[in-house]
């Protein structure tokens, strides 16, 4: 009880200090209010097709922060990632996951299976739409990722690990799209490059609209459609390794404990 | 504006909460339940501070697969903390 207590006050306090400290200077008022002078710079060149030195025309200023005014961090936040999901499959790599293979009879009641049914059109329209419209309103590639990668979870849930397996969605499969979308992200970068090269004129890696003394624009418009350049090619492939990387890291998680373990030990005796 | 203010003194109490409750519980499947009720408070308030872009990528990722992977490494370990 005194435990508890202790916990309960010190987050209190925590609280009321962090809450003190926000008010001091103004507190949340120009969160509300102003624009900062920074945010400014941003949003009047971020659709401008008037400065085109400066633009990445695109109207969603937060996509086009993250994949052209500052690309190589989340480059490489993305690599980050991607690291991590690389030792789960390292940690993994001598595991059938098609061992004890079951067909019917697992996983939740027959109501529950119905509603996720209903629910997997939804979210995969969702996360699409959230891909697709990540240079226009508000999200972008790792979002929808994120959102489309619930749907693997929810099958395993609700319908079990054997059911993706038969749907072919294995691990294999899985790597392999998130391959193709991570190979589709270096393309990108390289895309601006390529095209100087033959042309032969200069460009920086990760360029989407023309520089100064870098004249390489990708097309920010397909017809009447804007397209933002580099940004719809970046969230696509973004949201193709994503989504594929959350599935294998969800394909070896819900492999039982039993069946690692027994696979680990004879690995370990043949040696 | 003063709507915004009091939607944000209430999700972020229910969040102060829904902590609390996350952490003093000994059953772990229960308190991955009170940690994701605190982060779709956390996602209101988020909402609310005009930031939709961490919205979108705070909802999946805290609700649905956080829990997940927590509910996956429980199942493998224990359900009860030993204090």
């Amino acid at each position: 009880m005194k435990k508890e207590l202790l916990i309960a006050m010190s987050m209190v306090i925590t609280v009321v200090v962090m809450a003190y400290i926000a008010t001091l200077g103004g507190g949340l008022g120009p969160l509300f209010s102003d624009v900062r002078p920074l945010a400014k710079a941003f949003l009047s060149t971020t659709l401008d097709p008037e400065k085109p030195l400066f633009t990445a025309m695109s109207p969603e200023a937060v996509t086009a922060i993250v994949w052209d005014y500052r690309g190589l961090d989340t480059l490489f936040e993305t690599a980050v990632f991607y690291l991590a999901i690389i030792g789960a499959i390292a940690i993994y790599r001598d595991v059938n996951e098609k061992v004890g293979l079951k067909g019917s009879g697992l996983g939740l009641s027959k109501i529950v299976r119905v509603v996720t049914k209903v629910l997997i059109p939804i979210n995969i329209a969702i996360a699409i739409s959230i891909a697709l419209h990540g240079h226009l309103t508000p999200g972008g590639g790792f979002q929808a990722g994120a959102a489309m990668a619930v749907m693997p979870m929810l099958l395993i849930v609700v319908f079990s690990r054997y059911f993706l397996l038969e749907l072919k969605l294995t691990k294999g499969l899985a790597l392999a799209f998130r391959s193709i979308g991570l190979t589709g992200i270096a393309l990108t970068v390289f895309l601006p490059i390529i095209i100087a090269l033959v042309n032969g004129v200069n460009a920086y890696i990760m360029q989407n609209q023309m520089k100064v003394n870098a004249p390489v624009g990708l097309p920010a418009f397909i017809g009447n459609s804007l397209i933002s350049g580099s940004l719809i090619l970046y969230n696509v492939f973004e949201f193709l390794a994503v989504t594929f990387g959350f599935s294998v890291l969800f394909l070896l998680l819900s492999i039982e404990e039993d069946i690692v373990k027994d696979q680990m030990r004879g690995e370990v005796s043949e040696h | 504006m003063d709507m915004t203010y009091l939607l944000l003194a209430i999700s972020m109490l229910f969040a102060l909460v829904a902590t609390y409750s996350a952490i003093v519980e000994r059953y772990l499947v229960k308190a991955v339940v009170f940690s994701a009720l605190q982060s779709i408070a956390f996602t209101l308030a988020l909402y609310l501070l005009r930031a939709p872009d961490i919205v979108l990528v705070y909802l999946p990722i805290t609700v649905g697969i956080y829990p997940a992977a927590i509910l996956f490494l429980i199942k493998k370990s224990e359900e009860v903390e030993e204090l």
